[in-house]
């Protein structure tokens, strides 16, 4: 006869084996399992030591301390996590209106201003590449606003250099003419064509640097003029801004600045 | 009539913190046992009592309603024993601490010099300190809570064979120590 291993002993005394028919045949077997049973009997015997009487109560009150201590710090991770939250919607809503920014005098070169056939002036198109590659790359955004500054400030300056040169042609050459009014502006827009034209070149706007560069010695000579001019001076001033069709070129170039730069068209002299 | 732990259950669900404080009164006392008999030590079973009733508080919402919660409570208790008994493991490179080693019998101790009563809980204590941790725990679930060996299993995160394999390592370690005693009385 097989007898019962001590395993299955085991299981048998916890109940998960049947095996009541062997041992109600084995003898042996049955006084193996009653010798297991009071050692296994004998480990009940451990004792626990009895916890104090408020016991209880003093497990709820270090734990309620720790769950306090829980709930803070699920607050402060709540705040954290809307803190977060709302830089996260500040920075989104920058880039986004920095996005539109970028992207309005592309939609106005496409859909609104038509481009002048005579533009000399490739600054459109250099913005407009511009525009698109920080489209791609928002750290373009920057240098794209540098460049819309530029625009405006020398469409500007085209606009009142214009105005200039054609007060000056608009004069009637007689005798002894004052040209102090035109001549105080020369040597303001002198200065700042300077500062434009250096700009100009270091930003690669060829056509713009070239118009500036043709506008300068004009300028210089008006500003270097006496404010009071001969007719005949005055005439070779004149002739001198015809002759290089300046205000005809400054007309163009600012038409097709102030539009890459989104600005309203200023009426024509 | 007083409220069932899944009623309570679903009050400190709801937030009222109040109800989880009837939940420790109630099995603090039981969960403290079973602690005891896990680590042998009264001061790690208080450690595994508060412990337990922290991460059940942090997981009460993936409480299952259907089980029920003082199994639950258990398996997260003696999962918090293990831990204990693991980094303890890990740290002494042995199971039981100084504050229980000091109450055991020596290695030399022979059963003629073990008597009854207090020398015997020091004879059993000194066989259960022998078991692994894993061995202790799944002989506590079974002989003490009577867990069927199938949730053992899963406490310990052992199949069938293997709980089984580690309950009759268990039995076996403790028989071997303890049978010269039991012989006496018998």
């Amino acid at each position: 006869m097989n007898h019962l291993s001590q395993e299955d002993l085991i299981l048998r005394y916890y109940g998960e084996l049947d095996a009541d028919t062997h041992l109600g045949e084995c003898a042996e077997c049955r006084d193996e399992l009653a010798r297991l049973g009071r050692v296994l009997e004998q480990v009940n015997a451990i004792e626990v030591p009895e916890p104090e009487a408020e016991y209880e109560a003093q497990v709820w009150n270090r734990l309620s301390w720790r769950l306090r201590g829980e709930k803070r710090k699920s607050r402060n991770v709540t705040r954290w996590l809307a803190a977060a939250a709302m830089i996260a919607i500040a920075f989104l809503t920058g880039l986004l209106v920095n996005r539109k920014q970028d992207v309005r005098p592309q939609v106005a070169e496409t859909t609104t201003a038509p481009r002048p056939a005579a533009t000399p002036v490739n600054a459109t198109a250099v913005a407009s590449t511009e525009t698109t590659a920080s489209n791609r790359n928002p750290g373009a955004g920057t240098q794209q606003q540098r460049d819309r500054i530029l625009l405006v400030v020398v469409g500007d300056h085209f606009d009142q250099s214009e105005r200039m040169l054609v007060e000056l042609t608009n004069l009637t050459p007689a005798g002894e003419t004052d040209i102090a009014p035109e001549q105080k502006r020369a040597e303001e827009l002198l200065a700042s064509n300077r500062l434009y034209r250096r700009t100009a070149v270091d930003r690669g706007e060829e056509n713009v640097a070239t118009l500036l560069d043709e506008l300068e010695p004009v300028l210089m000579q008006i500003a270097h003029a006496p404010s009071q001019v001969s007719a005949n001076e005055l005439r070779r001033m004149q002739k001198r801004v015809e002759a290089k069709g300046l205000v005809f070129k400054l007309r163009v170039v600012r038409a097709g600045v102030r539009s890459e730069a989104n600005l309203p068209q200023t009426p024509t002299i | 009539m007083e409220p069932t732990d899944i009623e309570l259950v679903e009050r400190v669900r709801g937030g009222d913190d109040d109800s989880f404080r009837l939940l420790v009164e109630r099995h603090s006392r039981a969960l403290y046992r079973s602690a005891y008999r896990v680590t042998g030590n009264a001061a790690d079973a208080d450690d595994v009592v508060q412990e337990a009733f922290l991460r059940s508080y942090r997981a009460l919402a993936s409480f299952d309603s259907r089980a029920t919660f003082t199994t639950w409570l258990h398996r997260i208790a003696i999962n918090c024993a293990l831990d204990l008994l693991d980094s303890r493991k890990r740290r002494d490179g042995r199971i039981s601490d100084g504050e229980d080693l000091s109450l055991l019998p020596s290695r030399a101790a022979t059963p003629d010099r073990v008597v009854l009563g207090s020398e015997m809980q020091r004879a059993i204590a000194a066989a259960m300190a022998e078991l692994t941790g894993n061995e202790r725990t799944a002989f506590v679930l079974r002989h003490f809570e009577g867990m069927p060996l199938e949730e053992i299993g899963q406490i310990l995160g052992t199949k069938l064979n293997a709980t089984k394999n580690t309950v009759f390592r268990a039995v076996k370690k403790l028989r071997q120590q303890l049978q010269p005693f039991t012989g006496s009385l018998v």
